[in-house]
């Protein structure tokens, strides 16, 4: 999603705030509730109108998308039946919807159902639309109306729409036809539903979908048209209740070639860029297509690319270009190992939608290149006690007697006994048991034992070897257990390891680690921890 | 741009007439057989003979049920208006007890101009109600229930249902209760109690015979001759409509479109995109709108999808595809991981990547709703072991693959085998 696009709400908001900057906080309120009351022109973009080429030249890769939207948008004040759009994430959905409707100057209410996350929410957010009513301090950020239920919000609903267009209608009339007076286009009125997907997982047993399908149904106004934007595919939808379907339009994936147009747009240096992208974009593209992540991973590599230039306004000739090559070819391959690299400064144009997307901590953290770099910064009894939740996620729980045993690690552990085959399958059949499982649960006090034994067994070996390393030399046992349940905690809320899952017989809670084996491997090797000696191989 | 002007103003007008559902269904109403005539007499009658009624109007979503019943209402109230009073509530609105009661009060209230109060209680709500209808019955004015999604009144404890026909049992109240349901079971959704209230009358809505479908197009699309447009614009579109309607080709492409839903809801919504196809410019509905139309309606999402899937994502779908031909039914990213390790062990293909991209890869399976979990709860299990199914067959996949546009020739191979 491009940064034009920015919701209605957000646009009325500054315009409103923007008006009255310096003054004090009374006469603020004053002047909104006196000269600014948003108006029925403030329901449609106004002042800044787009052309219909601009329309088509801000989205590549969009042309086909955007006229058929237009199409059964049809002409000003012709009803129409639902639209639902779809199509992947960052795809310009949104942002495509809204430029249009900024195209047409025709009034719209957009609601997103990330924003308003819940049915009372979303209903009261197109009231006050609708009503033209402002949160603000004067009525304590209060809404128009209290509305909680379905029937509720199809009466209100109704008379405000039924306002809404009289006023639009006698708009037009007193304008006489002339356009000129900035008002918005038409007396037809669109609702647009964004992030539609999310309404399905708000309550399982609540009919709030089929509702909103068949809104339409129930309110019987021609005038208004519903618009419907959702992550997924129509076919998501079906339920047991049904509902009439809305006209499905299409936003596929961009491809190669979209993708080309879109990020060259943005740039200064367009040839210079363009052979960045001759060698990048086809690799990347077997990967993903979406965007905003191609544009994270492009923005750092093109600093690299043009590390060897030192005028980057220049036109690379064709030996640059060779030469650029060279240079930056070995960073391909293991740029495209990565996984999303954070910035320090901000640099798109195209903003990555990290903060919309639910990522945990530890996927960010989980690459190996982010540990080779960045090296992380835990406590050492920290790092321990990741180590030992580890273990004893992997290990099962009935070896932990002879493995912590009191000669300390596992060289004597040997197993030599001749695979049979009925064993291996055996095996096999156990190990994708395991992969299946995933890790496994175990209760504090088994964390704390096995904690304490391997703070111990290090003792030993710091004491064998000789090796004093003051970054280690903590006292036994006493120093590393004294905040251990506070690190615990906190280990909890990093997400390394994962509380829940208790036994149903046995009441206490139960945890879970989810570092992979490379992470633990790699905190074993900061700590100098013979990790391998230690794990339970089938 | 005479042309063009009147092309935009012929599109609106069939566009407007699309979403009048009054205006679609008066053709329907004319034979004495059909099923506005059936309501209308049965509605008729309760009214002048002052009985009581109840009514099942059964038939798939978008068959038009409420649309009939509605213009049949309204030429009702046009007969006799002082007679009748409707009340309506739907069963997506007002499907607990107390909010349906409300609603009914509320209504009443609107309807014979007195003060609604907000704070009635349920108890004071259907007192309310039963003494209006026994006031409506002395002054032998019908009330009409309209029931819409009846049968999610027939969830719970059917208290509406139950007060309602109770209510009717008795000499001095005068009301038909209309109950409009795409369960064809409705009936048997109901409580003995209330079943026994309720009169068994049904009225069955049928998908569209082939002349009903000729006769819709014909009222639907032809422009009117003498009003608002030009007299040789619109004989001229109307003309060239003709020759599409009886082209054998056109005939095909309705045909494919009621085969897959025979309401008159999707013809309605077919038409509306044919017309909205239609280029102002060239001023006149063509074979080519309503072909393209069903092109746009007709969509398969999961070959879309499959369509969106990057080179890596592929590979993963196909993983899995081959963990479920090995009989392995359960399986979880962490398995995907190992088959796609020993695909690429033995066959070394190119696109071998880190697992934390692959992850990345398989959150967007997620996202795209190819794949989804086994379990919806799956709390303090990360992404990595939860257990996944596809949500796609062998075929959808494979057809996928074919029309994806430059896929990896070792990808068919591996799901041949």
């Amino acid at each position: 999603m491009s940064k034009e696009e920015d919701s209605p709400v957000i646009r009325r908001t500054t315009r409103s705030s923007s008006s009255a900057p310096v003054k004090s906080n009374e006469t603020e309120i004053k002047k909104n509730a006196v000269t600014y009351s948003p108006t029925i022109n403030d329901l449609a973009f106004g002042e800044d109108k787009l052309s219909f080429n601009d329309l088509l030249s801000s989205f590549p890769g969009r042309h086909i998308q955007i006229k058929e939207i237009m199409r059964i948008l049809g002409p000003q004040d012709c009803p129409m039946f639902p639209q639902f759009i779809y199509g992947g994430a960052s795809t310009g959905k949104t942002s495509v919807v809204l430029q249009i409707f900024r195209h047409l100057n025709r009034p719209f209410v957009y609601a997103s159902c990330r924003t308003c996350y819940s049915q009372r929410i979303l209903f009261e957010c197109i009231l006050n639309q609708l009503l033209l009513h402002k949160k603000n301090a004067a009525n304590g950020y209060s809404s128009a109306k209290r509305c909680e239920k379905p029937s509720d919000f199809v009466n209100f609903l109704r008379e405000a729409v039924a306002n809404v267009t009289n006023s639009l209608k006698g708009n037009l009339g007193e304008l006489g036809g002339s356009k000129l007076g900035g008002g918005p286009n038409g007396s037809m009125l669109y609702l647009i539903f964004d992030n539609l997907e999310l309404v399905r997982e708000w309550d399982k047993s609540s009919c709030i979908l089929p509702f909103l399908f068949n809104l339409s149904n129930i309110l019987k106004m021609p005038e208004v048209g519903f618009i419907f934007i959702s992550n997924t595919s129509p076919d998501t939808y079906y339920s047991n209740i049904g509902y009439l379907e809305p006209i499905p339009v299409y936003f596929p994936e961009y491809t190669e070639e979209d993708l080309r147009q879109i990020f060259l747009r943005s740039q200064s240096n367009r040839k210079l860029y363009s052979s960045f992208l001759d060698i990048v974009l086809r690799p990347f593209c077997r990967i993903t297509r979406k965007v905003d992540e191609l544009a994270a991973a492009f923005s750092s590599l093109f600093q690299k690319y043009c590390e060897p230039l030192s005028d980057l306004t220049s036109v690379p000739n064709e030996e640059m270009k060779r030469k650029l090559f060279s240079h930056f070819q070995p960073h391909i391959a293991t740029s495209l190992n990565e996984i999303f690299w954070i910035l320090s400064e901000p640099f798109l144009e195209v903003e990555p939608r990290s903060e919309t997307m639910q990522k945990g901590i530890t996927r960010k953290l989980e690459g190996d290149q982010e540990f080779a770099e960045m090296d992380f910064h835990m406590s050492t009894s920290a790092k321990y006690l990741l180590i030992s939740a580890f273990l004893a996620s992997r290990n099962p729980a009935t070896l932990d007697a002879s493995l912590f045993d009191s000669t300390g690690g596992s060289e004597s552990r040997k197993r030599k006994r001749k695979a049979s085959e009925k064993s291996m399958e055996q095996k096999e059949v156990a190990e994708q048991e395991s992969l299946l499982k995933g890790p496994g649960t175990f209760p504090l006090e088994r964390l704390l034992a096995i904690f304490q034994c391997i703070t111990s067994v290090l003792d030993g070996y710091l004491d064998e070897e000789e090796h004093a390393n003051d970054l280690l030399k903590v006292g036994r046992g006493d120093g590393l257990m004294s905040d251990v349940l506070l690190q615990l905690s906190s280990l909890c809320n990093a997400n390394f390891i994962i509380k829940g899952g208790s036994c149903p017989l046995e009441t206490t809670t139960r945890y879970r680690s989810t570092i992979s084996e490379d992470m633990a491997l790699k905190i074993a090797r900061s700590l100098k921890f013979p990790l391998a000696n230690y794990l339970y191989r089938r | 741009m005479g042309l063009q002007s009147d092309a935009e103003k012929a599109q609106s007008i069939i566009r407007s007439r699309l979403c009048n559902s009054s205006f679609v269904f008066k053709p329907l109403s004319d034979s004495p057989d059909s099923n506005y005539s059936k309501l209308k007499f049965i509605i008729s009658s309760s009214i002048t003979e002052g009985c009581n009624n109840s009514i099942l109007l059964l038939g798939p979503r978008g068959s038009g049920k409420l649309a009939v019943l509605e213009l049949v209402i309204y030429d009702l109230l046009q007969e006799h208006s002082d007679l009748i009073s409707v009340i309506k509530l739907n069963g997506l609105l007002h499907n607990d007890d107390n909010c349906a009661f409300k609603e009914i009060a509320r209504q009443l209230c609107l309807e014979h101009h007195l003060v609604f109060s907000k704070m009635a209680s349920f108890d004071d709500n259907s007192q309310f109600m039963i003494a209006m209808l026994r006031e409506c019955g002395l002054a032998h004015k019908t009330i009409i229930f309209v029931l819409d999604e009846f049968d999610s009144f027939a969830q719970g404890k059917q208290r509406l249902l139950y007060s309602l026909l109770d209510a009717m049992q008795s000499v001095t109240s005068q009301a038909v209760v209309i109950g409009v349901s795409c369960r064809l079971d409705a009936d048997q959704l109901l409580e003995k109690r209330v079943r026994s209230r309720f009169s068994h009358r049904k009225l069955l809505f049928l998908p569209l015979s082939m002349e009903d479908v000729q006769r819709l197009l014909e009222h639907l699309l032809f422009l009117p001759v003498n009003t608002g447009l030009p007299h040789d614009f619109a004989s001229q579109f109307n003309g060239k409509l003709r020759k599409v309607l009886a082209d054998e080709r056109f005939k095909e492409i309705i045909a494919s479109c009621l085969n897959v839903q025979s309401t008159i809801n999707n013809l309605l919504r077919f038409l509306f995109v044919a017309v909205s196809y239609m280029e102002p410019k060239l001023g006149f509905l063509s074979l080519e709108n309503f072909k393209n139309a069903l092109l746009s309606i007709q969509r398969q999402p999961k070959q879309e999808g499959i369509r969106d899937c990057s080179i890596l994502e592929l590979y993963i779908l196909v993983c899995m595809k081959r963990l479920e031909v090995k009989e392995q039914n359960s399986y979880n990213f962490a398995s995907v991981m190992k088959e796609y390790k020993s695909i690429h062990d033995s066959f070394h293909t190119s696109d071998y990547y880190a697992r934390n991209v692959c992850l990345r890869a398989f959150e967007r399976l997620l996202q795209r709703e190819l794949i989804c979990f086994t379990d919806s709860r799956g709390h303090g299990q990360s992404v990595e072991f939860r257990q996944v199914k596809l949500l796609i067959s062998f075929g959808e996949l494979q057809e996928g693959l074919k029309s994806y546009r430059s896929y990896p020739a070792i990808l068919q191979k591996l799901l041949d085998r």
